[in-house]
């Protein structure tokens, strides 16, 4: 079933690459310069507030407790694709060829 | 343009949670058992791409950041049906791994993300393959449109949401101007990217684009 996922390793590899150079943009530069999308800025202008209801993630905010941000956010970032393909193999091998 | 918890009311959570399922229910409809396990995995290889692209937030001039979200991409690829679960997917592991987007606000982020900014990127890829013929420069040209649009009407459908929820009124007075005028300009750069990354798969004769053809889920179906 894994082997599956070696017809896309051309694109698996793209993803490893962006994975490497991300904390430059999603750590570095979002320090430096501050993230403020669109939607802070109207929420801002609403005088809308984040209330957590409770914190029950375990990389909130895409950090690996006891990793310094950048390799945390590589780290994050791994785990995230290996869920999402790990969900994505279980859905492949509960369906019918 | 992940919706954190706080700034939606209770009224709104429960629309957009509602509308969210409600589009889940008739996607899967249309998908039951016509799904293969190439697709599967296809599928979650892209979602893992967008995933990963989403991380990568670039500050831009001016006071503000954006990153790509890729919705459109996934609808000009995998259709309206099969292009929800890629986006949802994404969005689902975004709030429950990382608290990316909140989990009262999930229905609204899913909803904007992944139906409107996928139907939208969807259906203007097609019009543009009906106007001009199934050639290359219809391609980047439709794949560049449902990039812009899509994010755009996502963007407005964020700003309604949020502008409609506090006890104040004419919210959105404010927060539609925003969210529309910002993302008419930065939808330029998830146009840009998404035509070229639709041209390239296209080019490249990416097995995600044939295991896409393979069982083409469309509107019509």
């Amino acid at each position: 079933m894994a082997g599956l996922l070696g017809r896309y390793r051309g694109a698996l590899l793209a993803a490893a690459v962006l994975l490497i150079i991300s904390p430059v943009f999603g750590v570095v530069l979002a320090e430096k310069v501050g993230y403020h999308e669109p939607l802070d800025v109207a929420a801002e202008k609403l005088g809308l507030e984040e209330h957590p209801v409770a914190e029950w993630t375990p990389f909130s905010d895409y950090t690996v407790p006891g990793l310094p941000d950048t390799i945390g956010y590589i780290v994050a970032g791994a785990i995230g694709v290996t869920v999402i393909l790990g969900i994505g193999l279980v859905a492949a091998r509960l369906t019918k060829q | 343009m992940h919706i954190p918890d706080g700034f939606l009311d209770p009224f709104w959570i429960m629309v957009t949670y509602a509308a969210t399922i409600a589009y889940a229910v008739v996607a899967w409809s249309k998908i039951k058992g016509r799904l293969t396990q190439e697709q599967i995995i296809s599928m979650s290889v892209l979602a893992a791409g967008i995933f990963v692209a989403q991380m990568l937030n670039w500050p831009l001039p001016g006071g503000t950041s954006l990153h790509f979200v890729g919705g459109a991409l996934a609808g000009i690829l995998f259709g309206p049906w099969l292009g929800f679960y890629v986006m949802a997917l994404v969005l689902v592991v975004q709030t429950l791994v990382f608290h990316d987007g909140g989990i009262t606000a999930l229905g609204a982020n899913i909803f904007n993300m992944a139906v409107v900014d996928v139907v939208v990127g969807y259906y203007l890829y097609r019009a543009a393959i009906r106007a001009m013929g199934e050639t290359r420069k219809a391609r980047l040209i439709g794949a560049f449109l449902g990039g812009w649009l899509g994010i755009v009407l996502a963007g407005l459908a964020a700003g309604l949401e949020i502008g409609l929820s506090p006890s104040f009124p004419y919210g959105v007075e404010v927060s539609v101007p925003v969210m529309v005028t910002w993302h008419a300009v930065l939808g330029v750069i998830e146009g840009l990217i998404t035509a070229l990354v639709v041209d390239y798969l296209y080019q490249r004769k990416s097995p995600i684009i044939e295991a896409a053809a393979k069982v083409a889920v469309h509107a019509t179906a």
